[in-house]
C-alpha cells in the first residue's frame, strides 16, 4: 500500500480580490521507504500540496478537491476531525522552514516533545519525557537531558531544526514531510541536517517527501522527483535521470541556471521573465511564457502529464516519447 | 597604481565586550567584484555596514577611492554618499511600499539635488530600463512587483547618483534559484557598463564563484583566507574554507557521498601550520598567535607561523 | 530578578518624587486659595491670618517639604473641607465604596470581556464576531453618564427591577457596577480579540496541529498561555481606576466614594486632600505597573530565562 497518494489535488483559496489558484491538479505518490523530492520557485504550490494532504490549511478561506488523497489508508478528504489529528504526527509527521518560530516560547523543549508523544501515545508525562530524551539523542545533541529543560529562545536555528525533527520523529511515522528544512540555516548546519535527515531514513526505512527550491538538496537527498510549476507537475523521475537528461524546458532551464557550477565567472544562463502569479495563470501550459520552446499550441491547452520513457513523465507537447535517451 | 575602490584596513567593532569585526582588512579594487563569505555570526554583514558607515567602527580605517572617510561628519559623508551605495537582502522591506518605483528610484536625485524634475524623470527611465524593467514601470508599487523585479529596483535606485562602488547585501538568498541567475548576470552588466567595484556579502558560494574576483572568508570577527576566486576553489588552506566548500550541495546525484563534519573547536584546531619558507612576505608579528600571512598568488591565510611546521 | 524589582523600586521613588513636585506647583499655579471662594468675601486681615495659620503666606518651597515630610510619617495633613478630621480618616471612610465599585466592576466587565473578545477570535466574521466589535465599540465611545442613565431608566424606572440609586444594600450596587463595568469590558474585548488574533496566526500553531493536537488542546493549551502575556500588560491602568473612583458614575447613583473628592478638593483648592488624592494615584500606578512588569517576567520565559543562544 502506498504511504501517500495524492491524485489531481486542487487548492484554491478565495481572497477579497479574487481566486488564487495555487495548485492545478497536482498528483503524486510516496511508495514505503521512498524518498521524494518536489522542487519548486515560489508559487509553484509545492508546499501547499503538502499542507492540503495534512489538512493543515485553513478552509476557508482554502478549498480543496482531489480524486484522492490518502495517507497510508485514511482518505484525507472525507476523514474526521479527530481522524485527521490521529494520522498527524503518527502517520506523517512534519518539519517546517523556520525553526525559530515553529516552537511555543513558553514551554520547554522537554514538554513540547513529550506532548507530542502523549498525544499518540498511552504513556504517563515521566515516560513521555524519557522518550523525548531518547528522541533528543536520536538526532544527536550532546546533553540532551539539558536541552530538555531549555525553552527555544535560548536554542540556535540548527540546534532548533534537530529538536523539530526529533519531535517529528518521536512517535515514528511513516513518512516525514520536511518543507525546505533547511533554507533558514547556515551552509554548514544545512548539510548536517540533511546527512541527518538521510541517515535517520536510512536507519528506519520510514518515507521522505522533501520540499525545496534547492536543486543541489534535490540532488544529495532524494531517489525520485517531482518537478512542480505554476501548480502543476511539469516532470517526475528518478534524480539520476532528472538531472542527467530532464525532459521538460522548465527543469532544464532551472538546471542550466545554477550559479556555481562550473568555474570562473561568467554570464548565466537564465529564465527570462518572472513565476506566474497564482492569482492570474497563463493560459496552457504555465511555462509558456518563458519557454525557449513555445509554440502557439503550449497556450491553447495545458499539455498533459504523459510518461515518456520509463518511470519518467514530463507535461510538455514538444517531448516526443520516442527522443528520450535510454 | 590607483588607488583600490574600497579599502577597510584594520576595521574592528566592539559591542560591549563582544567583537564582532576584529581587525579586517580588504581591498577592493576598481572595477573588482569582491566577495565577504561567512556564515552567521561571521561578521561579514557588519563588515558591510561597517564600510558604508551605516554603523560606526571602533578603529580601523575606511578609504573610498583613496579618501579616508573613517570619522569624518555625516554632513562630510553626504557628497562620498553617490560613490558609495547600498542593495540589501530584503527587497521587500528596502522599498517604501507607499511610493512608486518611480519616486523610489528618483529619490536619491532629489536628496542630492542633481537636475530638474524633467531630467530626474528621464534618469529614472533611463535606469529602469538599465536593469531590465520597462519605463512604464515607473508607475507601480513595490507589491506588484516579483522578488526578481524588486531587487531590480533595489539596484537602480543604488546606481542612479553614478555610484562607483556597491556594497551587496546577500542580495540574491531570498530570491528563486532562477531569478539569481537574473540578478548575477544583471550585476555583471553593470559592471562591465558603468566600471562597477562591488563588495558582495554572501553566504552562498555558488553564487560567488560565478561573480566574485576575489573571495574573503570570515569567521568569528576574523579574515581567515582571502584569494583570488578560482584559488580558493581549488587550492584552500583554511580548514573552515575546506568546510564551507565540502558543505556545498553537489548538483550531481551521482557524486553524493556521506560527510563528516568538524566541529568549531576542532576546525580552531587544526589551524593550519606554515614554514617561514612558505611565505611570500615576512609575517607582521613574531607571536605564535595565528596570523594573517602571505601566500603566493595573492593568497592569504590564517596561520601559525612556526620553524616546526608539519 | 531581585535586581529588576530593586531597581524598579528605586525608580519608583523618584517617580513619586517627581510627580508630587510637579502636582504640588501645578495645584498652587491655578490663582485664587481655599478663602478666595466664598460669597460672602472675607476682610483682608481674617483672610490673611486664616492663610498664615494653615502655613500658606510660607515661601512654596518650604510648604512643599513641610507637607513632603509629614507625608514621610504618614500624616497627609487635615482637609480645609473638614476640618475635624485627618485627610486620613476622610480618605479611608470614602474608599471602600470606591474600590466595592471599581473593584466587582471590573470583576464583572474584564472576564466577560475577555470572553466575548476570545470567542470573536475563534470565530471571525461571524455574527459573534461582529457583536463583540459593536459591543467594544458602544462601550468605548458612549460616555459612561449616559450609559448610566441608560440604566436607570430601563432597570430602575421602566422595569423597576433595581432602586435607582444610593448605596446601602448590595441590591444597590447592581446598576453602578454594571455602569463601572461597560470600560473594562468593552477595552478587554477589543484587546483579547487582537491578541488572540495574534497568536493563533504564530507559525507554531500550524506545527501543533501538524503534531496532532485537537484543535481544543491547541486553543486553551497554547494559544491562550500566548496570548495571556500581552492581556496582563493593561490591566494595571484599568485597576487604578478603581481607587480613583469613576467620577461619573458615582454622582449618577450617588455612591459615597472619592469620586467626588477629587473633583471638590481642586474647586475648593483643598490642598491637603488634593496633594493626598493625587500622591495615593502616582503610588498606586507605579505599584500597579511594577505587579504587571513582573507578571509579565514571569509568564513570558524570554525575560525569566535571559541568556543567548546555543
Amino acid at each position: 500500500m502506498r504511504l501517500v497518494e495524492i491524485d489531481d489535488l486542487q487548492v484554491t483559496f478565495s481572497q477579497h480580490d479574487g481566486l488564487v489558484q495555487a495548485v492545478r491538479g497536482v498528483s503524486l505518490h510516496l511508495e514505503a521507504g521512498e524518498s521524494l523530492g518536489i522542487v519548486g520557485e515560489s508559487g509553484s504550490g509545492k508546499s501547499v500540496t503538502c499542507s492540503a494532504l495534512l489538512r493543515l490549511l485553513r478552509e476557508p478561506p482554502a478549498k480543496i478537491a482531489a480524486r484522492a488523497m490518502k495517507l497510508g489508508d485514511t482518505d484525507m478528504l472525507g476523514a474526521s476531525r479527530q481522524e485527521i489529528s490521529a494520522v498527524r504526527g503518527r502517520v506523517a509527521a512534519m518539519v517546517f522552514q523556520d525553526p525559530m518560530t515553529s516552537l511555543d516560547p513558553v514551554f520547554t523543549i522537554g514538554h513540547q516533545i513529550a506532548e507530542t508523544i502523549m498525544t499518540h501515545r498511552k504513556v504517563g508525562r515521566k515516560q513521555a519525557l524519557a522518550q523525548a530524551l531518547e528522541a533528543l539523542r536520536r538526532v544527536e545533541i550532546k546533553n540532551a537531558d539539558v536541552v530538555l529543560k531549555y525553552y527555544p529562545h535560548q536554542l540556535s536555528g540548527g540546534m532548533l531544526q534537530r529538536v523539530m525533527i526529533a519531535m517529528a520523529l518521536s512517535c515514528e511515522p511513516d513518512v516525514l514531510i520536511a518543507d525546505e528544512p533547511t533554507t533558514a540555516l547556515d551552509v554548514t548546519i544545512q548539510a548536517q541536517i540533511l546527512q541527518l535527515i538521510k541517515d535517520i531514513q536510512a536507519e528506519t526505512g520510514m518515507g521522505l517527501i522533501m520540499i525545496t527550491h534547492d536543486l543541489g538538496v534535490i540532488a544529495e537527498t532524494v531517489d525520485r522527483v517531482v518537478v512542480l510549476y505554476g501548480g502543476k507537475v511539469m516532470e517526475t523521475g528518478p534524480v539520476n535521470d532528472i538531472f542527467a537528461s530532464p525532459l521538460h524546458p522548465y527543469t532544464k532551464a532551472l538546471l542550466n541556471s545554477i550559479p556555481g557550477q562550473v568555474a570562473g565567472k561568467r554570464r548565466l544562463t537564465e529564465i527570462p521573465g518572472a513565476s506566474p502569479n497564482p492569482a492570474h495563470p497563463p493560459a496552457g501550459c504555465p511555462f509558456h511564457p518563458r519557454c525557449p520552446m513555445a509554440i502557439a499550441a503550449c497556450q491553447q491547452a495545458t499539455p498533459p502529464l504523459e510518461t515518456k520513457a520509463d518511470g519518467r513523465e514530463a507535461a510538455c507537447i514538444r517531448v516526443a516519447p520516442e527522443l528520450v535517451p535510454a | 597604481m590607483t588607488a583600490p575602490a574600497l579599502e577597510l584596513r584594520k576595521i574592528t567593532k566592539r559591542f560591549g565586550d563582544f567583537c564582532a569585526v576584529n581587525q579586517v582588512d580588504l581591498a577592493v579594487p576598481r572595477n573588482r567584484v569582491v566577495a565577504l563569505v561567512g556564515e552567521s555570526g561571521s561578521g561579514k554583514t557588519t563588515t558591510g555596514l561597517l564600510a558604508l558607515r551605516l554603523i560606526e567602527a571602533t578603529s580601523g580605517q575606511i578609504l573610498l577611492d583613496g579618501h579616508d572617510i573613517s570619522r569624518i561628519g555625516q554632513k562630510e559623508m553626504k557628497p562620498y554618499r553617490r560613490q558609495l551605495q547600498v542593495v540589501f537582502q530584503d527587497s521587500y522591506s528596502s522599498l517604501d511600499p507607499m511610493m512608486t518605483l518611480g519616486k523610489i528610484v528618483g529619490e536619491p536625485l532629489q536628496i542630492h539635488g542633481v537636475g530638474s524634475s524633467a531630467e530626474q524623470r528621464d534618469q529614472v527611465q533611463v535606469w529602469l530600463e538599465k536593469v531590465g524593467l520597462d519605463g512604464s514601470y515607473a508607475n507601480r508599487y513595490p507589491h506588484e512587483l516579483s522578488g526578481g523585479q524588486r531587487q531590480r529596483v533595489a539596484v537602480a535606485r543604488a546606481l542612479i547618483l553614478g555610484a562607483s562602488v556597491l556594497v551587496a547585501d546577500e542580495p540574491t538568498s531570498a530570491l528563486d534559484v532562477s531569478v539569481k541567475a537574473q540578478i548575477v548576470n544583471l550585476l555583471q552588466e553593470l559592471q562591465a557598463d558603468i566600471g562597477l567595484s562591488m563588495l558582495f556579502v554572501s553566504h552562498d558560494l555558488s553564487v560567488v564563484r560565478s561573480l566574485a574576483d576575489e573571495v574573503v572568508v570570515m569567521l568569528r570577527g576574523r579574515v581567515v583566507e582571502r584569494a583570488p576566486t578560482d584559488r580558493i576553489f581549488t587550492d584552500a588552506r583554511h580548514p573552515y574554507t575546506h568546510a564551507l566548500l565540502d558543505a556545498m550541495p553537489v548538483i550531481d546525484p551521482k557524486a553524493r557521498r556521506r560527510r563528516t563534519f568538524l566541529s568549531a573547536d576542532e576546525i580552531a584546531a587544526r589551524t593550519p601550520r606554515l614554514h617561514p619558507s612558505d611565505l611570500v612576505a615576512e609575517p607582521l608579528s613574531d607571536s605564535a598567535e595565528p596570523q594573517l600571512v602571505a601566500l603566493a598568488g595573492s593568497h592569504f591565510v590564517e596561520a601559525i607561523v612556526t620553524e616546526h611546521a608539519a | 530578578m531581585t535586581g529588576f524589582i530593586i531597581r524598579r523600586v528605586i525608580s519608583m521613588l523618584v517617580t513619586f518624587i517627581v510627580v508630587s513636585i510637579i502636582i504640588f506647583l501645578m495645584m498652587h499655579s491655578i490663582p485664587g486659595g481655599p478663602f478666595d471662594g466664598y460669597d460672602m468675601p472675607l476682610p483682608d486681615d481674617v483672610k490673611a491670618r486664616l492663610m498664615a495659620t494653615l502655613g500658606l503666606d510660607k515661601p512654596l518651597w518650604e510648604q512643599y517639604v513641610r507637607y513632603m515630610w509629614g507625608v514621610l510619617h504618614f500624616d497627609f495633613g487635615v482637609p480645609y473641607q473638614s476640618p475635624g478630621e485627618s485627610v486620613i480618616s476622610l480618605v479611608a471612610h470614602a474608599w471602600l465604596p470606591s474600590v466595592t465599585l471599581g473593584g466587582l466592576g471590573i470583576l464583572v466587565g474584564a472576564p466577560l470581556g475577555i470572553l466575548l473578545g476570545m470567542a470573536a477570535a475563534l470565530r471571525r466574521n461571524s455574527w459573534i464576531d461582529y457583536i463583540a466589535s459593536a459591543v467594544a465599540t458602544l462601550g468605548l465611545t458612549i460616555p459612561v453618564f449616559i450609559i448610566s442613565t441608560g440604566l436607570i431608566l430601563v432597570f430602575a424606572v421602566w422595569l423597576k427591577w433595581t432602586p435607582a440609586s444610593g448605596w446601602g444594600e448590595p441590591r444597590r450596587w447592581i446598576l453602578p457596577i454594571l455602569a463601572y463595568a461597560a470600560v473594562p469590558l468593552a477595552t478587554y474585548a477589543r484587546y483579547a480579540r487582537s491578541t488572540m488574533l495574534d497568536a493563533l496566526n504564530k507559525p507554531f500553531v500550524s506545527v501543533l496541529r501538524a503534531k496532532g493536537l485537537s484543535e481544543r488542546q491547541v486553543i486553551f493549551q497554547h494559544v491562550l498561555r500566548n496570548a495571556a502575556i500581552p492581556m496582563v500588560t493593561i490591566f494595571p491602568a484599568m485597576f487604578v481606576g478603581i481607587a480613583t473612583g469613576s467620577i461619573f458614575v458615582e454622582a449618577m447613583f450617588r455612591v459615597p466614594g472619592l469620586g467626588a473628592y477629587f473633583v471638590s478638593s481642586i474647586n475648593k483648592r483643598d490642598y491637603p486632600l488634593e496633594m493626598a488624592l493625587m500622591l495615593m494615584i502616582s503610588a498606586l500606578y507605579s505599584v500597579s505597573y511594577l505587579i504587571a512588569d513582573i507578571l509579565y517576567a514571569v509568564l513570558n520565559p524570554r525575560i525569566r530565562v535571559g541568556g543567548g543562544r546555543r
